[in-house]
């Protein structure tokens, strides 16, 4: 059955108010497969995004997940599907130290007398070992999270990722502050990542980072999905020519817009 | 070694350990009445109330809530626990109101607060108001007086004769407090949601419980405050617990607790505490008139206040809230 897709979206519409933020949007999402979402500035990308992130509640559609249908109502929800999503502006508490922020909201406890106590020195060992293995350059998990470097910042919201277990990784721009070696190293992550037949799910503006890691790609514009590629039948061109909306396919559309 | 134990405690902390002990030593040189005995007895016990309100709103402000009608939920209480003791109940159980009143109020509060969606200052002064004039019609107008010493005997008795029993309690609370914040899941989500709650949510933090049930903990332990109250003083006036709130605030900003949320200091809210309690004390035994209390406090708050600047910028946002919300009213 590993051609059902981890994740199935169809129609997912989201209103808020009287305002369409999604209309109509389907997304097959796969096992080891890199899925970029591109679009500009307000086309829905994002929306869709925390729609899978159980953030939002989609007005219509419906999502499924390996097969069976599934209700995302709040971020445990869908970190309890397995889908884990860092966020660009990365959701980490700079006053908490790294492993708990790589542990908040299901942190290891021992209960006494009821009480749950924190396993503090198991969560250090394992963020440790964790950091490691991304040679993440974080000397000490139990460094506040304030006083990190963007690129730093962003290991430690991956292995909040790795540590969930996730079978879904959603990044979103994960790459837009970092500097080019930063770059690389995020990058290679996200490959990395598909190659433990994780789905990712990577939100992102910049077309070269696109291109260089990602299998299929999704096209946002005006809260629809306009187009879906796979790298190997596309152009950076093509895909730019979607994003402006001076695709020629597009042209009816613009006109009604 | 030494320079690790300061770096433990932190430097607001022993900075303030400082500020006590100067103010000891300056009012002490000024009047041989500061150091007596009785006299510590009394700063130690004027304490009381306000070392557990202060801890209950370090929970509060460590989420970057406020209360403001914590004085007023001690009154409730306090009169819940007199009219108990004068129904004849037994002191224990009526001591156990004390908590019981504080939770229920400090639930609905938290509740008032997080489902309305009301900026916390905006939502007590609300409450400080309906919590008020509870207290006028419980109290029919009169003094609650005349109440039987019991809970005076089991909490006002001294140890070592400078403090007194109820402190066991007081001790017990923050030593809970401690492993709650600082050991605990709730601990680390307390200072999640007050470093931005957007982001808590988004890393699975229930935010809403937290919130309440921090409102909660303050409620609870102002009625536990209110049980000592009763023991200390025995009676319940018109005006119960009208400053307790701008002491307690005080105490727990001066402590380095942030006013922005996602800071707390337990240590530093109880010096925060004692400083406040000797510096009313000592003013009042060389002779500046009780009057002046609040503008020692508040000036104290002011000058906490002052020290973190950033704070300073959030309690301006949180008061253009309130001006804000007044605007659309």
């Amino acid at each position: 059955m590993t051609d059902v897709p981890f994740l199935k979206a169809r129609s997912i519409g989201k209103q808020f108010g009287a305002v369409t933020a999604l209309a109509g949007v389907d997304v097959d999402i796969r096992r080891g497969e890199v899925l970029a979402l591109l679009g500009d500035n307000g086309a829905g990308k994002s929306t869709f995004v925390k729609v899978l992130a159980g953030a939002h509640r989609p007005t219509s559609g419906t999502l499924e997940i390996e097969g069976a249908p599934v209700e995302l109502a709040s971020p445990q929800d869908a970190a309890a599907a397995g889908i884990a999503t860092i966020y660009q502006e990365l959701a980490l508490s700079e006053n908490l130290s790294v492993a708990e922020n790589v542990y908040l909201g299901r942190e290891s406890v021992r209960r006494i007398l009821g009480v749950p106590i924190l396993k503090r020195a198991e969560m250090r060992r394992r963020v440790d070992e964790l950091l490691a293995e991304l040679d993440a350059h974080i000397p000490d998990p139990d460094l506040p999270v304030g006083g990190l470097s963007g690129g730093q910042r962003q290991a430690v919201a991956i292995c909040r990722a790795l540590n969930l277990d996730a079978r879904l990784v959603i990044m979103d721009e994960p790459t837009a502050a970092l500097a080019v070696a930063e770059t690389r190293k995020v990058l290679s992550l996200v490959r990395n990542l598909a190659g433990r037949g994780c789905a990712v799910v990577l939100v992102s503006h910049n077309i070269a980072d696109v291109f260089e890691v990602a299998n299929r790609m999704v096209v946002f514009r005006r809260g629809a999905k306009i187009a879906e590629r796979r790298r190997d039948e596309t152009t950076p061109e093509e895909i730019v020519a979607f994003i402006t909306g001076a695709h020629p396919s597009l042209r009816s559309l613009e006109h009604l817009g | 070694m030494l320079a690790k134990l300061a770096q433990r405690i932190g430097g607001r902390e022993l900075t303030l350990l400082a500020a006590v002990v100067a103010a000891a030593v300056v009012f002490a040189s000024l009047s041989p009445v500061f150091l007596h005995p009785n006299n510590v007895y009394a700063i130690i016990r004027n304490s009381t109330e306000l070392m557990l309100i202060g801890l209950g709103l370090t929970f509060v402000l460590a989420i970057g809530g406020i209360d403001v009608s914590v004085g007023m939920i001690l009154g409730i209480a306090a009169i819940a626990i007199g009219n108990l003791l004068l129904a004849g109940v037994d002191p224990w159980l009526a001591a156990l109101a004390g908590p019981l009143v504080g939770l229920a109020l400090g639930a609905f509060s938290g509740t008032v607060i997080v489902l309305g969606r009301i900026p916390a200052i905006v939502a007590t002064i609300g409450l400080l108001g309906v919590y008020r004039t509870t207290i006028f019609a419980l109290l029919g107008g009169s003094w609650l007086s005349g109440l039987p010493s019991s809970l005076s005997e089991i909490f006002a008795a001294r140890i070592a004769g400078v403090i007194p029993t109820s402190y066991i309690v007081i001790v017990v609370a923050y030593a809970a407090a401690f492993v709650v914040l600082r050991r605990t899941p709730f601990g680390l989500h307390l200072l999640a949601v007050g470093n931005a709650e957007e982001r808590a949510r988004l890393s699975g933090v229930a935010v809403r419980k937290v919130r309440i049930a921090a409102y909660m903990v303050s409620g609870a332990l102002c009625g536990i405050a209110a049980t000592f109250y009763i023991a200390n003083y025995r009676n319940v006036e018109m005006t119960v617990g009208s400053t307790v709130a701008l002491d307690a605030i005080a105490a727990v900003v001066l402590g380095g607790t942030s006013i922005l949320g996602g800071k707390a200091s337990l240590l530093g809210t109880a010096l925060g505490v004692l400083l406040i309690r000797m510096l009313q004390n000592g003013f009042t035994i060389v002779g500046l008139p009780s009057l002046w209390q609040p503008v020692v406090t508040g000036v104290l708050l002011l000058l906490a206040l002052t020290l973190e600047r950033a704070a300073v910028a959030g309690l301006f946002r949180r008061l253009g809230g309130l001006v804000a919300a007044r605007r659309t009213a």
